[in-house]
């Protein structure tokens, strides 16, 4: 077998992403679907629900008191950041342990990586008309689901790769050339398994793309908000900046350095507000 | 005592037994000082260059921007006895993604800035380790002024 087929038959072995999350996403932006609905579909689970109700009660939520039931949850806390806490509870089990142990991340390393990612995506989304804040959660949280596989291949062949990241290569290509694929591939074949909807899982696929801000603007947010949380050296391994990305179309989006910046200080002080999300089981 | 110094942090000590660390600069950039004589040390970790985008946040967090993190630095080792004359000043940090375009430069604004300032300010550089694609991790013994720099994929190195 082939290294590629080897990883490739390790996505089908992954085990599913939670069946609660997948029917919320499926009715969430259903007009008719109510916050009761939602309720119904999460209180199956209950390691989902504890999680729902823990990250409700986060001080990144704001909310002005505290909820103690899940119904109560639901109605205060509104549908879209419903979802954001069910995706983020879902994930949280995908990232435990020694994941990304191969790009020397330690031990909660990548959970603080993908959670800033979801928050800044989040906070770009927001500034970018025609991008959806949701789905740039969802894709911020995921981007790099295919360390959890890759890892152990990179640990495999690390110094061919350090070597050829040493000669000027993205690390991204180095994973190409040296293994046969890259983490943000893997990602996208992940997420697609996981039956996300197609834009999220490209977004996934693309953030390492060296064209990506010419493309799609949830691929676009997803990839800016990465090398931003990169940049700032949140969860990042020996990969480090070792990323490319054609800045160019930041200036037709509105993005200048000012902004760069500010969405930097923004994200500091919203990461001390979402401390609580990176400790849910 | 290991003593972490945060992103948008900043410590100094003159406690013998301190290890300053700081981990994973990107393009932030860390400013180790350290004065000899009285054995003090200290470490700024800073995120941007300056601090105008943002005097609200400036005020919360000083140690964020180049312009109000790097003077707070300075005086904090002069009042536990630090001189300018003697302070062995060392740079590291400023990395940036690879961008053939230019536009996402923050680690070379971090790293200009700092130059213009020390250069107004007459402060030597004594080591520095900036730019490129890695990430860094520094840390300072407050009693011999050791500085360490592990840099992604290779081992630790003094400097």
């Amino acid at each position: 077998m082939s290294r590629v087929d080897e990883i490739l038959s390790l996505v089908k072995h992954i085990p599913a992403f939670p069946k609660v999350a997948q029917q919320v996403m499926a009715v969430v932006d259903r007009p008719e679907t109510r916050a009761a609905d939602l309720a119904d579909i999460i209180k199956y689970d209950q390691a989902i629900t504890a999680n729902v109700l823990k990250i409700c009660n986060a001080a990144y939520f704001g909310l002005p008191r505290k909820v103690s039931s899940l119904d109560e949850a639901v109605v205060i806390i509104g549908q879209d950041i419903l979802k954001d806490i069910i995706i983020t509870s879902s994930s949280a089990r995908f990232y435990r342990g020694a994941v990304g142990a191969g790009y020397q991340l330690e031990q909660g390393d990548l959970w603080k990586h993908s959670v800033a990612c979801a928050i800044m995506a989040k906070l770009i989304a927001v500034r970018v008309e025609g991008a959806d804040p949701g789905d740039a959660f969802t894709a911020g949280l995921l981007h790099d689901i295919g360390k959890r596989i890759l890892s152990s291949f990179v640990a495999d062949d690390f110094s061919r790769i350090v070597d050829l990241v040493d000669s000027g290569v993205s690390f991204s290509e180095a994973e190409n050339e040296v293994i046969g694929m890259t983490h943000a591939e893997l990602g996208g074949r992940i997420m697609d398994k996981w039956k996300f909807p197609e834009e999220i899982v490209a977004a996934v696929r693309r953030h390492h793309d060296d064209d990506v801000l010419a493309g799609d603007l949830l691929s676009v947010v997803v990839a800016l908000a990465n090398s931003l949380v990169i940049s700032m050296g949140i969860g990042v391994g020996v990969d480090g900046l070792a990323t490319r990305m054609r800045g160019e179309r930041l200036k037709e989006l509105g993005f200048d350095d000012r902004a760069l910046d500010l969405l930097m200080a923004e994200l500091v002080t919203e990461m001390e507000k979402a401390e609580d999300l990176l400790h849910i089981d | 005592m290991k003593v972490v110094v945060g992103i948008s942090d900043m410590k100094v000590s003159n406690t013998p037994g301190d290890t300053l660390i700081t981990y994973s600069l990107g393009s932030c950039i860390g400013v180790v000082i350290w004065d000899g004589r009285v054995k003090v040390g200290g470490i700024l970790h800073y995120m941007l260059p300056e601090s105008s985008i943002d005097p609200d946040k400036a005020r919360v967090k000083p140690y964020m921007f180049a312009d109000t993190g790097i003077p707070r630095l300075f005086k904090a080792a002069y009042a536990l006895g630090a001189d300018k004359s003697r302070l062995v000043v060392k740079v590291f940090g400023g990395g940036q993604i690879m961008d053939a375009d230019g536009v996402f430069n923050i680690g070379k604004r971090n790293y200009m800035i700092l130059r213009k300032m020390f250069l107004k300010s007459g402060v030597m550089i004594a080591a520095e380790d900036v730019g490129g694609t890695v990430n860094r991790t520094v840390s300072l013994e407050v009693a011999t002024g050791v500085t360490r720099l592990k840099t992604g994929g290779r081992e630790e190195v003094e400097v």
